[in-house]
């Protein structure tokens, strides 16, 4: 089945052969059959570069028979009356058909470099275009656009595929986008004509630069969460490690207690069950204590902190703090100091009073016996600061760094979870935390918090 | 006669110190494992008071029960919470329980609890009837509206007053947020929780609290309101 193209070109052929023959019957009288046949055999030369060797053929046989036809002797037959005539038309006709053969081929290689280029040129755009993307979805839209775009296909999908089968007229390719260890998915692209050996080529090594794309970001997510696990795992051996430690101390404390009270509760005094019973309570305030502590890294870490905000008083924190020191130490560890006119703050009661807690508890350790622990409220422009200054030794700029850092062990080798878990919780109510040098030496905590909008907090005693 | 007082919770180790601890306190106790069991016990033994586990690892859960308890019994419900359910502490007052205890907590501190509901629903005087009330260095007078902290007569605000008669006279009763604004300001002040903060602060500071001496009147329940100190 020929082409319309194909068609076109024969056609053509045809029509140039007899357009040139009308053209030159008028002048036949003074050109001799060499210039004639000349003459047809440039447009021989002509349709064979531009049209292709059937076409040149049809030309050469056409112009072969109208010369024999209409301008050699006798005229109007397609005898000939002197033989050397006879030559100069075969002669005629084996260059013509020569000729369109040399022309025909330096054409098809003409085309050949010309699709070549072209060829390259869709490759190198789909390698440029493949490299830059980092979803599966956006590689499988690119394919698909360059079949649809640049390639001529009529339809392309993927696997599973929407439509139903290609309709009877399309010819369709199956391509497979694999690489050696994977097979990523099935491309249908659906072509009007057949396509050449070549087409196919180029076709082909679109799938296989596209799976090499899809094979690149598998290769950058399994990393990523590689790294991912590796965080995880590296918290978790901590985290196995604090439990261990940490909490098996109160656990062994709790423990021996018990059976003491077991065995001897009997013969000890009551002043000593009572202290052993007190012993207990307090190890399991501990452990209470750590167990949050975990709790809150964990939930921290993974980013599992879901925050219930409302406007707060942070002197209400400061006191709930001040009130829990009081009940551990049973003497005043703690100095609160706020301004008359300190607003409410946006935030996580519950967490900010963990925060605080763990703050303070911090600087309670390194505080001097004779003086206490300050919690400073002060507004500071658009930010709201609460300061808990400490009046004991001032800390180097890389253990300021160190503090920070989960399961780091202070001079008393506790667990550190505290400060990190701290820092966490106001990060996650977009404040910072800092740690300053106390005039006059000791550590200051600085939690900053953004300040709430004036118009949230106007409230009138209207009773006078 | 003793009250008897109804333990429900799943974990058989908790009804058992339990049942030692308030055996030890003087009171009657019966246990109950699941929400079923313990409507059950509710109706047939009437006990004084129950103590309600929210979690109980079975349907109906601590709510439930108490929900349905709340449609026939005045009982007083004290529900026992981990940390984190600041929410449902308040879903549990507003499904009608008097108070809730989080845990791990003491057994002085539940007997605590008992003791303030006891003395709120007993026969003799209430709080509010009383006609002064005493905590501490606080001395209010509620039949002349004065109040004097360390013996020093403290001017308040009518609505810093009414907030302070409201919260003293219902001494270790935890109060929303939502019912002091209801009491004080109108129930128009919904969701204002902010107005309470403001004035509970103003209050605090004339009563000349310091937490860090451990004088306090008015206790924080972060998430869920106030509470005022139980008053012996």
């Amino acid at each position: 089945m020929y082409s319309r193209r194909a068609i076109v070109a024969y056609v053509l052929a045809v029509v140039s052969v007899i357009g040139l023959t009308l053209i030159q019957l008028p002048l036949r009288d003074l050109f001799t059959i060499a210039n004639v046949t000349m003459v047809f055999l440039l447009l021989v030369v002509i349709m064979a570069v531009t049209r292709g060797t059937g076409p040149a053929f049809v030309t050469a046989f056409a112009s072969f028979v109208s010369i024999n036809y209409f301008f050699v002797q006798p005229l109007h037959t397609l005898l000939v009356a002197d033989p050397r005539e006879v030559l100069d038309l075969i002669v005629f006709l084996v260059v013509a058909a020569i000729a369109g053969r040399l022309g025909a081929r330096a054409r098809q290689q003409a085309r050949t470099a010309q699709q070549r280029a072209h060829e390259q040129s869709i490759l190198y755009a789909l390698t440029r275009a493949l490299n830059q993307l980092t979803s599966e979805t956006e590689i499988y839209a690119t394919l698909t656009r360059l079949m649809c775009d640049d390639l001529g296909a009529v339809k392309a999908d993927l696997l599973p595929f929407t439509t139903e089968a290609a309709a009877d007229d399309l010819t369709t390719h199956y391509l497979l986008l694999q690489t050696s260890e994977h097979v990523y998915g099935t491309l249908r692209v659906a072509f009007r004509s057949s396509l050449e050996e070549p087409r196919l080529d180029l076709l082909n090594t679109c799938a296989v630069q596209a799976a090499m794309a899809l094979q690149r970001i598998e290769l950058a997510e399994r990393a990523r969460k590689s790294q991912q696990f590796e965080e995880a795992d590296r918290l978790k051996t901590a985290l196995l490690h604090a439990v261990s430690h940490d909490l098996r101390t109160p656990i062994t404390i709790i423990k021996t207690s018990a059976s003491n009270l077991r065995q001897f509760g009997d013969t000890l005094p009551a002043t000593e069950r009572v202290e052993i019973a007190e012993t207990i309570e307090s190890e399991a305030d501990q452990l209470d204590r750590l167990v949050g502590n975990l709790l809150d890294m964990s939930r921290l870490k993974a980013g599992a902190l879901r925050l219930s905000t409302g406007l707060n008083s942070l002197e209400e924190v400061a006191g709930d703090v001040a009130a829990r020191a009081w009940q551990l130490h049973k003497q005043e560890r703690v100095k609160i100091v706020f301004p008359d006119d300190m607003p409410l703050v946006n935030f996580d009661y519950g967490l900010l009073l963990q925060a605080l807690t763990n703050l303070v508890d911090n600087s309670i350790r390194y505080e001097p016996p004779e003086s206490a622990v300050e919690i400073r409220g002060e507004v500071a422009g658009k930010e709201i600061l609460l300061k808990v200054v400490n009046h004991g030794e001032t800390i180097s700029p890389e253990m300021k760094v160190q503090i920070m850092e989960p399961f780091y062990r202070g001079r008393e080798g506790r667990i550190g979870l505290g400060l990190p878990i701290a820092q966490g919780i106001i990060e996650a109510h977009h404040g910072k935390l800092r740690i300053e040098d106390t005039p006059g030496g000791g550590a200051t905590f600085v939690i900053v918090l953004p300040a709430q909008e004036k118009k949230y907090l106007e409230t009138q005693d209207s009773g006078g | 006669m003793k009250l008897k007082i109804l333990v429900v919770d799943d974990e058989p180790q908790i009804r058992k110190q339990l049942k030692i601890g308030l055996n030890g306190h003087g009171y009657e106790v019966i246990t109950a494992s699941n929400g079923l069991d313990a409507i059950t016990l509710a109706a047939q033994q009437a006990p004084g008071i129950i103590i309600l586990d929210i979690s109980l690892g079975s349907e109906p859960d601590g709510i439930e029960v108490c929900k349905r308890l709340r449609e026939w019994s005045n009982t007083p419900i004290i529900m026992l919470s981990v940390h984190d359910e600041e929410k449902t502490k308040v879903t549990a007052l507003a499904v009608g329980a008097d108070d809730y205890l989080t845990k791990p907590f003491g057994m002085e501190e539940l007997n605590a609890r008992i003791l303030a509901i006891l003395r709120r629903t007993s026969g003799e005087p209430s709080a509010a009837q009383k006609s002064e009330l005493r905590v501490g260095d606080l001395h209010i007078d509620l039949a002349k509206r004065i109040v004097h902290v360390e013996g020093e007569q403290v001017h308040l605000t009518p609505k810093e007053y009414e907030l302070l008669r409201l919260l003293a006279t219902h001494p270790g009763k935890v109060m929303t947020h939502r019912a002091i604004l209801g009491a004080v300001w109108g129930p128009e002040y919904g969701d204002m929780d902010h107005y309470v903060r403001v004035f509970v602060n103003q209050l605090r500071k004339k009563l000349r609290e310091n937490p860090a001496r451990n004088v306090r009147y008015i206790l924080n329940e972060p998430g869920v309101g106030y509470r005022f100190v139980a008053i012996e």
